[in-house]
């Protein structure tokens, strides 16, 4: 045996400890270089070719293998090779051959003369015409764990045999190279892990992106979706029709996570493409229903509510498939609902009409319309109760003063700003007929005019035009300051006229109304100048510093609204402004 | 819009009075690039004005911007209540330099 015994050779201290310093500096130089190699790369091909190359070449070997577990432990495949044959894939059954008891054991192995060995398994040998005589060969292990093994083939010197040191090399080697590869698997996960990530993002943002713009203020439908994870089983749409109707639609895919979110893109595309078309809900939903069996996956289903609304009337005509029951809040106050007449979609064929998918129409008269899903009623409060639909309600009602979008964004942040887990989607969509009533009801009258001048537009008249201002500030009892304030708008205003809309031509007239309603001034500015470009008048700071644009933005920070309205004649602009008389200002003198 | 030009220990003391709008401000342009031709030291006087508008505004810009041009001193004095307020609305109460008082103007 070539063993070098515990303490050194005692004949010669020297010359072996010069060895043994030689061979641990040689030991070291490949560790180093081992690692330099292995650290560049975080492929794991690379990284095992690399190291088993590295090791044949030092402890020079014939040829060498390594031999990785796959198959949940089962075999040993062979997934890089050194020396004159390449053995890449095949593999052995685990436990058997040298290499499968290495692993088996763990233990090392070092055979001088393979033919005198039981375990030799010769088919390889046979099939390559390689002749193997010694055979080196150490398991690999990482954090207890075997990941294979390492198998090096005779020895390249005169005698071709493997010494003592040579495995002590390979075992070190081995452990060596172990960690490489549990560090390129890691990185291979974190890559993967990282792509996943990334897949989810893109799919997030997909998915966000079949949700509508929001439309601002004065459009009567608004929504809002709130995804529990990533990925969200809710959604909701509204498109305008050519008709000027605009047709809404939620739904809830049961269930949660990808595929119910891969159903409810299904779902939502259907909507959007088939609304278009087919003008009647109860239909519609009958026809996604449709669609949906055909390729229902089991044990999915989704409930659905779509509608149409009129915005000219406020008739709403409207389908419920299953999902929780519509709340109409009236503008009296009280709530009525819309319960469900059918099933949820995707689970049974379903018929329109009393008994399948009822469509229910009915008036909103200055009312909202409310559609949600169970996240908002089964949210979590801050003291961890539910909201429920009497919570939902109450909200509603304390804020019926708002704009839809604020009150169902009211909602949402109450839901939101709990900072508990949610488990469920949060969506929300509110169909708005108070917007129609507020101009309806608010628009002044004859009754409510208080000045009404026409005047020539020469900068020679404006200052008439203020003084009329005046007047009727005072009338109102609007204050100094505000007084102040409504002059120089309304003042900017006609000057915008006798400037831009007339173009310095003397032929124009204007006509101011101003009326008072409800501690709400409310002037009028006419003129039959050509149509104003819109674009052109809205405030744009700080950079329009022209005494035009000063001007456009002098009327914008003082009045409240601002708005064109349709002239009453075929030529001209009218310019309504709004001011709300606060009691601040009224008592100041 | 009326108008007055003193001098005061060699300070131009420009004095408006009444209204400064469309009509009558491209005259307060005119007396003001005017007073830059004859000095490089210029006070307005906005006591007396009783309302300006956004072109007026302008004129006072255009004469801060001709000031700066050549180096001459422009600054506004006792900024009535309505001038303050559109300055103000106009945020180019930063911009001008504003003094009390014309005295204050003529001392600093």
């Amino acid at each position: 045996m070539n063993s070098i015994p515990p303490g050194g050779d005692r004949r010669n201290p020297n010359r072996f400890d010069r060895r043994k310093s030689a061979q641990v500096s040689g030991h070291l130089e490949l560790l180093s270089k081992m690692s330099g190699h292995l650290a560049v790369t975080i492929n794991i091909e690379e990284t095992i070719q690399k190291a088993l190359d590295l090791i044949v070449q030092f402890v020079k070997a014939e040829g060498g293998a390594l031999f990785m577990l796959t198959d949940r432990g089962n075999r040993l495949v062979c997934k890089a090779s050194a020396g004159p044959v390449d053995i890449r894939g095949i593999s052995v059954r685990a436990g058997e051959g040298i290499v499968g008891q290495c692993v088996a054991s763990g233990t090392n192995r070092m055979v001088r003369d393979v033919m005198q060995d039981p375990d030799f398994d010769h088919s390889v040998d046979d099939s390559t015409g390689f002749r193997t005589r010694s055979i080196l060969c150490a398991p690999m292990t990482v954090q207890n764990e075997r990941i294979g093994a390492i198998e090096l083939v005779n020895k390249d010197d005169e005698n071709g045999l493997f010494s003592e040191p040579d495995l002590l090399m390979l075992q070190t080697l081995a452990s060596a190279a172990a960690l490489a590869i549990h560090n390129a698997h890691m990185a291979e996960e974190l890559v993967e892990q990282e792509r996943v990530t990334r897949e989810l993002e893109l799919a997030t943002e997909m998915q966000r992106s079949l949700l509508p713009e929001p439309r601002g203020p004065g459009f009567p439908v608004c929504g809002v979706n709130l995804p529990a994870y990533e990925m969200s089983g809710d959604f909701y749409d509204f498109f305008e029709l050519a008709d000027g109707r605009i047709y809404f639609g939620l739904g809830d895919v049961s269930g949660k996570g990808m595929d119910a979110a891969l159903l409810m893109s299904k779902t939502a595309s259907l909507f959007r493409c088939l609304g278009k078309t087919i003008l009647e809900p109860d239909i519609l939903l009958a026809t996604i229903n449709r669609e949906l069996c055909e390729t229902a996956i089991h044990g999915m289903f989704v409930t659905m509510v779509c509608g149409l609304l009129d915005p000219a009337t406020g008739e709403v005509r409207v389908a419920n498939a299953g999902h929780e029951p519509l709340q109409i809040h009236r503008r009296d106050g009280s709530f009525n609902e819309i319960a469900a007449s059918s099933p949820p979609l995707g689970i049974i064929p379903l018929e329109t009409g009393d008994n399948g998918i009822r469509m229910e129409a009915c008036l909103l008269d200055c009312g909202t319309l409310y559609i949600f899903t169970d996240g908002v009623t089964e949210g979590a409060l801050e003291n961890g109760s539910r909201l429920n639909v009497e919570g939902f309600k109450a909200m509603i009602r304390e804020r019926a003063g708002l704009p839809a979008a604020a009150r169902i964004e009211a909602v949402v942040s109450v839901l939101r700003g709990t900072g508990r887990k949610r488990h469920d989607d949060i969506t929300l969509l509110a169909v708005d007929d108070s917007t129609r009533c507020l101009c309806r009801d608010n628009s002044p009258g004859e009754e409510n005019l208080i000045a009404r001048h026409t005047f020539p537009a020469h900068p020679e008249e404006l200052h008439g035009v203020r003084e009329v201002v005046a007047r009727a500030c005072e009338t109102c009892s609007c204050g100094q300051a505000l007084s102040t304030d409504l002059i120089i708008a309304v003042g900017e205003a006609c000057q915008n006229v006798v400037r831009h809309a007339y173009k310095g031509r003397e032929t124009g007239e204007a006509t101011l109304e101003i009326y008072c309603k409800d501690g709400i001034l409310e002037f009028h500015l006419l003129d039959s100048a050509p149509p104003v470009d819109q674009d052109k008048v809205k405030p744009k700071w700080p950079e329009e510093l022209t005494p035009g644009g000063l001007g456009v933005c002098l009327i914008h920070d003082i009045m409240d609204e601002v708005e064109y309205l349709p002239a009453p004649a075929v030529r001209g602009n009218l310019l309504r402004m709004v001011k709300r008389i606060t009691r601040d200002a009224a008592n100041e003198t | 819009m009326k108008h007055e030009i003193t001098v005061k220990q060699g300070t131009n003391i420009v004095a408006f009075s009444g209204e400064i709008d469309l009509e009558s401000s491209p005259a307060a342009r005119e007396i003001l690039l005017k007073c830059f031709e004859i000095t490089n030291n210029v006070i307005v006087d906005l006591s007396g004005v009783t309302y300006i508008d956004s072109s007026g505004v302008a004129s006072l810009v255009e004469a801060l911007q001709a000031a700066k041009k050549n180096g001459s001193r422009f600054a506004l004095a006792a900024t009535s209540e309505p001038t303050r307020r559109v300055l103000e609305l106009a945020r180019l109460d930063k911009v001008f330099t504003l003094y009390d008082s014309v005295n204050d103007g003529i001392n600093a």
